[in-house]
């Protein structure tokens, strides 16, 4: 029980170390690349996105692929430890700029991304063929590249010339971590979770077969397009650019869509949730093409920052925020239920391990703070220190209710160990 | 179709509470007696449960795409 749930229940920490560092560290994500926002922003992706969704997987390969992962424990230890130690030296890099930080940084992340990437790499080859197993596949492969970039620019920061072109280095670290790892994921376990716990049709044949390779296809031709010779180079780079934006937002419409045919229409606050998640992944398609195709809005300074605040904070947060008020008492549930062989009756069930008036207290806290953040962009120094506030306070809410869930656990007997 | 002691339809129901139905009712189920689960997908972590409690299961696919599941015990 304590292997899946470490990375779950540390990760709101994350959330609220960014939410902080956004309310009084002074920079903000409107002005560039500024210390604290590449902090905050590392927080989340790394501590908060990362942490859930490599223990995520590890929970679901078993489930959804029938491979068991070796040695659980031991590889729980050897990715949440250096991945949660390597997070917080990376985010006191930046705000440091101390080239040793950025060292170690690195090496710690290595090992975390190494481990999981070794052990899920080998199950995910055994897997049986199934659509959300294919989209595992292409997130790994694009996790790879995510990874391996991160650690050069890190070293790179930290003062060894390693990249000849940091820019592009960046720009491509930041596509395939989020555009790649992040989306192609949540495309995967959208085939499987979305039917299953929110009861709608499944998503259609055609899109769940050519999704996942189609992205990752346009990712790749995005990243080398500026080694091709004119045009071809910037051809490449508005049709991938293009094709990864109409991607993105076909896979948010479907899902939509589906979510409003669902069998049984009861409020669910993961539904809202993805329902928030999907609108801004819709949003960041939108400004993504306008800034694709409107040189005056792709060149603006907002622009990046706009697009990260709708990916990461809109889109990523509030599907896995949803997902962990599933997952978190589901394994309270089924490890009291497997551990006590429990009578009906005698435990709670999976809907009692977490209040749902304290789950809809964090969804309102998490919208005003993802409405803060976009006003964030534009008005950087009236907006973003409340921004961070109401960050700081949707990730504590979001720990309180997370541990409640791993409290009645205990409670009832159930052993961690 | 023969007569079944008890009836659990939790199609359309979201996980786990066709689990956790027909987890209240087995403790009742007596040997020789059968219950029967309609569910809108096949259950496989239920089986690996039912399994490991020695109890018997068959699943029957139906036209309209749901499944009848049929547990006993001996």
């Amino acid at each position: 029980m304590s292997v899946p749930l470490r990375f779950f229940l540390s990760a709101p920490f994350f959330l609220l170390a960014a939410g902080l560092l956004l309310a009084f560290a002074g920079d903000t994500p409107g002005l560039g690349p500024a210390p604290a926002a590449l902090a905050a922003t590392h927080a989340v992706t790394l501590g908060f996105l990362a942490m859930v969704m490599t223990g995520a997987m590890m929970q679901m390969l078993p489930v959804v692929a029938g491979v068991v992962l070796p040695h659980p424990r031991a590889l729980a230890w050897a990715t949440h430890l250096p991945l949660g130690l390597g997070t917080a030296t990376l985010m006191a890099a930046f705000w440091t700029g101390n080239g040793a930080a950025f060292g170690i940084a690195a090496v710690l992340l290595a090992l975390a991304f190494g481990t999981f990437l070794v052990a899920t790499g080998r199950a995910l080859r055994r897997a049986q063929a199934g659509d959300t197993v294919s989209g595992m596949r292409h997130a790994w492969l694009a996790l790879v590249v995510t990874v391996v970039l991160g650690i050069l620019l890190a070293l790179t920061l930290g003062g060894r010339a390693l990249l000849p072109d940091f820019a592009a280095a960046l720009a491509t670290h930041a596509r395939f971590g989020l555009a790649g790892w992040v989306l192609l994921l949540v495309i995967g376990v959208a085939y499987q979770v979305v039917p299953m716990f929110q009861i709608t049709p499944a998503y259609p044949r055609w899109l769940r077969r050519g999704l996942t390779p189609v992205l990752l296809g346009l990712l790749v031709a995005r990243g080398v397009a500026p080694a091709l010779p004119a045009p071809l180079d910037a051809l490449t780079a508005i049709a991938s650019e293009a094709g990864l934006a109409i991607g993105g937002a076909g896979f948010a419409l479907a899902t939509l869509a589906l979510q409003a045919r669902r069998r049984r229409k009861l409020p669910d606050v993961t539904l809202d949730f993805w329902r928030v998640g999907m609108i801004s992944l819709l949003l960041c398609a939108l400004v993504a093409l306008a800034g694709t195709f409107v040189a005056d809005v792709g060149d603006a300074p907002a622009f990046p920052a706009l697009l990260g605040v709708l990916f990461i904070g809109g889109f990523a947060v509030s599907v896995v925020n949803g997902m962990l008020y599933k997952i978190v008492p589901f394994l309270a549930w089924f490890h009291l239920q497997a551990q006590l062989d429990a009578r009906a009756g005698t435990i709670p069930n999976m809907k009692e391990m977490i209040a749902e008036p304290a789950t809809r207290r964090q969804f309102r806290a998490h919208l005003a703070a993802l409405a803060l953040l976009v006003l964030a962009v534009f008005w950087p120094r009236a907006a973003a220190p409340w921004a961070g506030l109401a960050l700081s306070l949707s990730a504590l809410f979001l720990s309180i209710n997370l541990l409640a869930a791993a409290r009645r656990f205990a409670r009832h007997g159930g052993r961690f160990g | 179709m023969t007569a079944h002691a008890y009836v659990v339809d939790a199609r359309w129901l979201e996980p786990p509470e066709p689990m956790e139905r027909v987890l209240a009712v087995l403790p009742r189920l007596a040997p020789g007696e059968a219950l029967l689960l309609k569910l809108h997908r096949e259950p496989y972590p239920l089986y690996a449960m039912l399994d490991a409690q020695g109890l018997r299961h068959e699943t029957r696919p139906l036209p309209d795409g749901t499944f009848d599941i049929v547990i006993r015990r001996g």
